[in-house]
Formats: C-alpha cells, structure tokens, sequence
C-alpha cells in the first residue's frame, strides 16, 4: 500500500490504531478457518465518522475493507483474500443504551455477546442467540454471520433478534436501518438483508436488538440410544409434536468415542445421544414439556434417561457436548480438526439419514468426520478431521465435502445453517442458489459499486475452496 | 531461522483450531488490545516463523515476550493446546536467533554469577538445621523480613525448618527462553538439593521444582492450612489467587480457609479462585515491559479497591510487590487505594 495513503489512514484513527508491520498482517490475516491470505494494513477506528473517513478513502482508491470482529468465522469470512484494509471493530464496543421498558438494548459492534448478556442479567434479560463462541464473538460478527446456537430452537437466529442497525456504506455514508419498534410493516427490509451479508454490504456501527426475560427455570435432560435411527426418529417426533425444547442436541458413536478418549468423560458407548432442556417461568410448564420430551424418547426406545434442574448436575450433564470441540482435536494424533462442511440444516426427518450419510462419505475418503448438533433446529455440525499435511488429504476432503454438499441439496436441505458460507462453503452454496446469483451480484453492485467491503466472498468466491487462498497448514508440496 | 525448541510443537500449531478462545481473559491482550497481543496471535506467529513466513525481528521477539505467563489462555483453550510450552520454546529460538531482551539477559547472567536474580552475592540464605527442607526462592531470600515471618510461623506450627545455601530454582531459564544455558544450572541445582521433600515458600518456584524436577513439593500455604490454630485477628480482607498458585497447584481453599480460621473476613474480587487475573509481574514482563506490567496491575489493584476491604493479601511475593506499587500509583492520582501485605504478616499476627 502506498505510503501516503498509509499516512492519510494514520491521521484518520491516530497512530496507535494502526498497524503496518509484517507481524500484525500475517496475524489479522487468519480467522478459524482453513485459509490465510495476508492484510495490508490494519485499522482499529473508535467512532462512527472514522469508519465513515476510511470508507470514503479506500472507495476512492479501490481499496478491500475487511470488517472483523473476533475472526472466529470458520469459513474464511474475515480473511483478507485481496489483501486491504482489515478493520479491527473491537474497539468500538460500548452498550449504548440497555431499555428494559422496550425490551431493546443499542450497542456498539464489537460489543463481546457475554459481555452484552452480563450487562442484561441485572435487569432480567438476555440476547439469545447464545452462538458456542459467545464468549469472544462480537454482535458486528454475529450479525453478518446470522450467527445462532444451541438455544435457536426456542429463541431463533441473530436475524430474529434484530430490530435495526446503523451502517457505513461502501461510499461512506451513513444509513439507519429497521426500526426501534418490534414490527415494521413493508418496503425493502434493508436491516434484515444486512443480517447474513458477511460484512459485503456495509460496516455495521451501532445495532438495535431485541430482548427476551431470563427464564426462571431451566432443566435439561439426556437419553441413550442403540440405534441412531431412533434417536433421528425422536427427534422428528418431538418437533412435531408441538413440544418446545429449548435445546435439542445429537452426538452421534464417533463424537462420544472422542469425548471419552481423549477427556475420559465416561459416556455410555451407543449410537447416539439425545440432550434436551426446557425453560420458563412457570416451574410446571418446564416439567410438563420434559416429561412431553422424555416420553417421545422412550417411545422411540431412549434409555438411561436422567434429568436435572440443579445447575451443577445440568453442567455434568452438558459437559461431553462443551467439551466435544477440544476432544476432537485431539481424535487421533497427526490429525487435525478442520471446519469443513460444518453445518448444514436438514429437514428434521433426515436428520439419522444425513448422519449415515456423513459417516459412509468419511469412510469412502480416508477422513474422520461425526454427527452432531443443534438438530431441534435442524443443524447437523461436522468436522472433518484429516492429516492436514498430507496433499491427497486435501483431494480427499474436496470430494467428501462436495459429495455430502449434493446429498444434502438433494434432500432439500441447505448448506449453511449458522457459520456462514464466505470461501469455504461457497462452492456449493453458489450451486444451491444459482438462480438468485446474478441477482445478489447486482444488490451487491448497487450497495459497493466499486466492489471493495469484503471482496470474493459469497457469490463472487473462488470456485474451488482448496485453492482459494493459501491453506493455514504445512501441506507437503 | 533455527527453530529447535518450537519443532517440537509443530503438530500443537495443527491441533490450534484458531477458535480466539484463548484472548477472552488474556491480560495482555485486555490492555493492548491488538489481536497481535492474544495467545493466538502468538501461536500464529509460532506457525509463521516454523514455516518460514515470517522473518524474526526483535519486534517479533517482544511480541513473545509481552507474556505473563499466567496460564489464563490454558484454560481457556478449546483445544487444550499447550501455550505456554509454545511461547516459552518460541522465546528460546528467537534467543538463540539473537533477539533476546536485554533485561532478560542481565537476568539471567546475574543467576550465573551469583545464584540468585538480584546480582547479589552477599545475598545469603539464613541457614538453619531442621527437618524438613524449606525452599525459599530468589524473591524470599531478597526479603528476610517475610521470609523469617514464614520460618516463625512453621516453628509455632511444629515444624521444624531445615534452610540451606541456595540458589535459583532456574524458573528464570526456562520462562525467558535461555534453554541452552539451563542444563548447566540444572546441574548445580540439582546437586545442592538432591532431596525430595521439600516445602517452597514462593508459588512460582513450587510449581517448576514439581514439573521441572519432579520434586514432591508442598507449598507452605498447605502446611500452614493443616496446622493453623483458630484465633480472632478480625478485620476484613480481600485475597487475590495468585496464578500459579491457583491455575496450576490448584490451591485455591488452603489460604481462605487458614483466613477464615484466624478470624478474618474475606471478600471476593469478582475475578477469584482459579478464574483470578493476573497482577501483570509474571513471565519476565516486570522487566522487559515494566509499563504494560503496570496496567494489568492497576486492572487488578482497582478491583481489589472496590470490594471495599481493608487490605488484599497474597500469598505470592511478586503479586505483592507489583500491586503494592499499583496501590501507591492509584494513591499518587489521589484514588482510592488498598495496602497490599503478604498473607504471613496476618498468619503471624493471629497465633504469634
Ligand atoms: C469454536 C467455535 C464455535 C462456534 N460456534 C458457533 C455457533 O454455535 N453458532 C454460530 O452461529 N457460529 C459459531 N461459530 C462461528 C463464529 O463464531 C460466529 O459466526 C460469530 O458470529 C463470528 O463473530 P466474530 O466477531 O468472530 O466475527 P468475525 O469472524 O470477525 O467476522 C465474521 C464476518 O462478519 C463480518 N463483520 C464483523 N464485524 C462486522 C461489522 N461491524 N460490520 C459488518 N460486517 C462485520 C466480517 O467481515 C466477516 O465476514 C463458532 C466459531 C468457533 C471458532
Ligand atoms: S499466559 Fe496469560 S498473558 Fe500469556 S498469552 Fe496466556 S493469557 Fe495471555
Ligand atoms: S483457544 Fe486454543 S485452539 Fe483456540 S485459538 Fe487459542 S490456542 Fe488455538
């Protein structure tokens, strides 16, 4: 980059807010995903108009911003793949304003979740859509990923919590989305079309939110079962059953093998487990839809059922699935844990099916992947887990992440349920929504003419995610 | 570049999942914040320099050294990815790459010539037949007072303390990265206690004799946590876990239940146990960035202050004096402060 824009940047956020050495490049060029590309510059801004002054800058001279939050994305969403401006929106992390009247609170973007919730809970609120990454993940992340979690079932997406946004246009401008208000009849839901757009569209600044109570109640319950079938059944049964879980979680035989070998947890060896939680106010209501939930279980042969409100059992409970992460890591020695056709959604009714289908596509390509996930919501996670610095490994995860991608359009299912698509999972996804591309290109075009927030992300990403970019791992030439 | 001590954590880059789970409570990254300053900014430079992507510059090493070492990241990681043991074989190939931090060196050095850190060899032990070895560590050994305070209190508790010539237990060597030079003093350490048993008045040094020389060590707080008399001192404290003490020897009940026993009230800060911050005086950070040392502290000293009690207490001599210095830094800007006393001061005021 050149040097005199390097000092026009310098004076928009000062000189401790930027950063040029080689160091902090190579560092703000990785995320939690496969791929690495370097930035150019990077820029942590504090307020509004700083945005506004970058975003004008780098529009005049065609130069990526990339926004980042945490860069806890696992599709390559924050990675710098044009090289640019990475914007650090860490900093500008102040809640607002908290009105438990109009159950909303107005927050900054690089507001932390956990840090949100904790301001909440003395007024007896929560933001819910509590993503695993809570504890690092900012609200500006989370929007742009349409970030959710094991309580979607229950509460929804990030999408279903936002009420409107401020956000710096590609040109630098300054627009209002949404509303303050819970509904807001027609026009263009611009807000909404922000909630996904991966940091394509504009720099979210300030984000309006919607709250709900603390439920009073919490109790969370586990079944075993023999066959995974079964557990898929009972899944299936307990959506439609009107039943209303506020968790919904699958492990399937390989995600609790790794609990248990590398954590010694001593889970039950069988095919499948099933953990389940309600919530509420009202202590009755909680039991009655346990025991709804419970008894679908049995009927589907669940065994071994246990269930608690005390908090430290409901944490022993939970433990093996908030351990899974770490435990897979460490599946097998030399091999790494890729987030790699990670999370699609399925019907509920193929839920035991695409599990299957999962472990035989694994076998067939030399690879380890498990099934697991917030399957109330239709969430089926998967890692794939390989020698990551091994060439054919990455010939092998190429056609098992394609052949799973076409199993699951086939059933009607989608390819990204939470973490979001960027370069990854952008080769099937471009395959599923082929008709609407040429229309994303010109939303695109009319919001970033000159292309330059998040370039090659989404629709406009390289076709082959193997070699998009540079791979984070030592792979042998 | 040469990179002996990192290939060895070649593969626990790969197992790195790059989640940034490990910067939610690192102290450094809480002052600095730049992902640069996180764990995992580290352990991507560690990649970056193991594969040649990046060239080592003394930037680069003080990146490394902008470290605590207060194993926060550790349990935080959801990969169980060995951190420290990375950072501290990153600092040593960036050593032995020429970029080691001058304070650091004088460290190191002043070990070799006299034994302990201080550069001081009229420094001396107060030897003393007993029973059992009790190892005190350059921090203790630079500050009689306390540490005579300790031996008085092992003696009122049955104890007998057998206190030899001493040198450093080599902490030093393997934090800041002079691997290379460690093996000799590995030697020497070994020879003047070739002994098992061993009680360690200082939290840092009890911790490496147990994982560097495998010694069976008790930590003093134990000893004096079986034995202490009930007694009513009263008074209202608040304690802070320092991290070895509490992330890694896991002695988190022992100092509240001796305080609760003499009479004194605690009140936590709403970081404790083994979630506790760090006061910013560990890793070789007090010398080599004796700024940013200041502003984790004074983190941890501002806490401290609005529980309201009459003073903290700590068990670890190197917390005491950094936050000591953070209290009178808070009192010079006319705030609110906290006085700062090594727990022994009030053990032996209650059963002396
Ligand atoms: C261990 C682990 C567990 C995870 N669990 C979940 C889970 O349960 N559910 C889930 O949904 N996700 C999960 N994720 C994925 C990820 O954490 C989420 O997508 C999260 O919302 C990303 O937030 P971030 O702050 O890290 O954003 P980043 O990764 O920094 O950025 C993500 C995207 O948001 C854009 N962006 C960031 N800030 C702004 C802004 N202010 N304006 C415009 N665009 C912006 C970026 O350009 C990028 O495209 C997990 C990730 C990890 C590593
Ligand atoms: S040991 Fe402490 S200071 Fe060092 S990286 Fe980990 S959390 Fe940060
Ligand atoms: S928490 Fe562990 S796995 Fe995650 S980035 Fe840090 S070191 Fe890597």
């Amino acid at each position: 980059m050149k040097q005199e824009i390097i000092d026009k940047l310098k004076a928009i956020v000062g000189e401790e807010n930027i950063r040029t050495d080689p160091a902090d490049r190579y560092i703000y060029g990785s995320d939690s995903s496969v791929h690495v590309a370097n930035a150019d510059v990077v820029l942590r801004p504090r307020t509004t108009e700083q945005v506004q002054a970058i975003a004008r800058l780098a529009n005049a001279e065609k130069i990526p911003i990339i926004p980042r939050g945490a860069g806890s994305g696992m599709s390559g969403h924050a990675v710098p793949i044009d090289g640019g401006i990475v914007l650090d929106m860490k900093r500008m992390n102040k809640i607002l304003e908290i009105r438990p009247e109009d159950t909303l609170v107005k927050v900054q973007p690089g507001v932390v979740d956990d840090d949100l919730n904790r301001a909440l809970k003395p007024y007896g609120f929560m933001f819910p859509p509590a993503p695993a990454s809570s504890r690092i993940a900012t609200i500006g992340g989370e929007i742009a990923n349409n970030a959710s979690g094991i309580r979607s079932v229950k509460y929804g997406a990030t999408r279903d919590s936002v009420l409107g946004m401020k956000v710096v246009l590609a040109n630098g401008d300054l627009v209002n989305l949404g509303a303050n208000t819970r509904v807001e009849a027609s026009g263009y839901q611009l807000d909404r079309l922000m909630v996904g757009s991966e940091g394509t569209l504009g720099i979210i600044v300030e984000a309006t939110l919607k709250l709900v109570p603390i439920p009073k109640y919490r109790c969370i319950g586990i079944a075993k079962f023999d066959k995974l079938e079964e557990a898929g059944e009972a899944i299936c049964d307990v959506i439609s059953s009107g039943a209303q879980p506020s968790m919904l979680e699958l492990m399937d035989n390989i995600a609790i093998t790794a609990v248990n070998n590398t954590l010694d947890m001593g889970l039950p060896d069988v095919e499948a487990i099933l953990l389940f939680e309600a919530d509420g106010m009202v202590k009755e209501a909680v039991d009655f839809e346990m025991e709804r939930i419970k008894a679908i279980c049995e009927k589907h042969n669940g065994f071994g059922i246990e269930m608690s409100y005390d908090a430290k059992e409901r944490a022993r409970i939970y433990a093996g699935r908030k351990k899974l992460f770490a435990s897979l890591s460490r599946y097998k020695e030399g091999y790494a844990c890729t987030s790699l056709a990670d999370d699609m959604a399925v019907p509920y009714s193929k839920m035991a099916e695409t599990a299957r289908k999962i472990h035989d596509v694994a076998d067939k390509n030399n690879i380890i992947m498990t099934a697991y996930g917030h399957c109330g919501s239709g969430v089926m996670h998967t890692k794939i887990l390989m020698d990551p610095t091994k060439k054919e490994q990455w010939e092998d995860a190429r056609r098992a992440v394609e052949e799973i991608y076409d199993y699951v359009r086939s059933i009607g299912g989608t390819t990204s349920a939470e973490h979001g698509i960027a370069l990854s999972k952008a080769p099937s996804w471009k395959k599923e929504k082929a008709d609407q591309l040429d229309l994303m290109r010109a939303v695109k075009k009319a919001f970033d003419p000159n292309n330059i927030l998040n370039p090659h992300k989404l629709m406009d990403a390289p076709d082959d995610w193997v070699t998009a970019t540079k791979l984070r791992y030592p792979v042998e030439k | 570049m040469e990179t002996k001590y990192l290939n060895v954590w070649k593969n626990e880059l790969d197992i790195c999942i790059r989640c940034g789970y490990c910067f939610e409570k690192c102290p450094v990254f809480g002052v600095l914040n730049w992902e640069s300053d996180t764990p995992r900014g580290k352990a991507i430079l560690a990649y970056g320099l193991l594969s040649g992507e990046i060239e080592p510059s003394q930037e680069l090493a003080d990146k490394f050294f902008q470290c605590t070492f207060c194993r926060e990241c550790l349990g935080s990681c959801s990969a169980d990815v060995k951190l420290i043991d990375l950072f501290s074989a990153a600092r040593a190939d960036m050593i032995t790459a020429g970029f080691a931090h001058d304070a650091h060196k004088y460290m190191v050095e002043s070990v070799k010539k006299t034994g302990n850190i201080f550069n001081d060899s009229e420094l001396k032990a107060p030897v003393s037949e007993g029973e059992t070895t009790v190892y005190l560590g350059c921090q203790y050994l630079g500050r009689g007072n306390l540490t005579k305070t300790y031996l008085n209190i092992l003696e009122k508790l049955g104890i007998k303390p057998r206190v030899k010539e001493e040198i450093c237990c080599g902490f030093p060597f393997m934090a800041l990265g002079f691997r290379d030079e460690f093996e000799e003093h590995r030697k020497k350490f070994l020879e003047m206690f070739p002994e098992e048993d061993i009680i360690a008045l200082c939290p840092t040094c009890a911790a490496f004799l147990e994982e560097e020389y495998g010694k069976k060590v008790r930590h003093v707080m134990e000893v004096i946590a079986e034995r202490v008399p009930e007694a009513k001192l009263g008074g209202k404290v608040t304690y802070h876990d320092p991290c070895d003490f509490s992330r890694e020897l896991g002695l988190i009940d022992e100092p509240r239940e001796i305080l609760e026993k003499i009479g004194v009230e605690v009140v936590e800060m709403p970081r404790n146990k083994k979630d506790s911050s760090c006061c910013g005086g560990g890793g070789g950070i007090l010398m080599s960035d004796a700024e940013l040392s200041g502003r984790i502290a004074d983190g941890r000293i501002r806490e401290a202050v609005a529980t309201g009690a009459e003073m903290l207490v700590t068990p670890c001599p190197t917390c005491e004096k950094v936050l000591k210095e953070a209290s009178m830094a808070l009192n010079k800007e006319g705030e609110n402060n906290i006085p700062v006393r090594n727990i022994c001061q009030l053990i032996w005021k209650a059963i002396k």
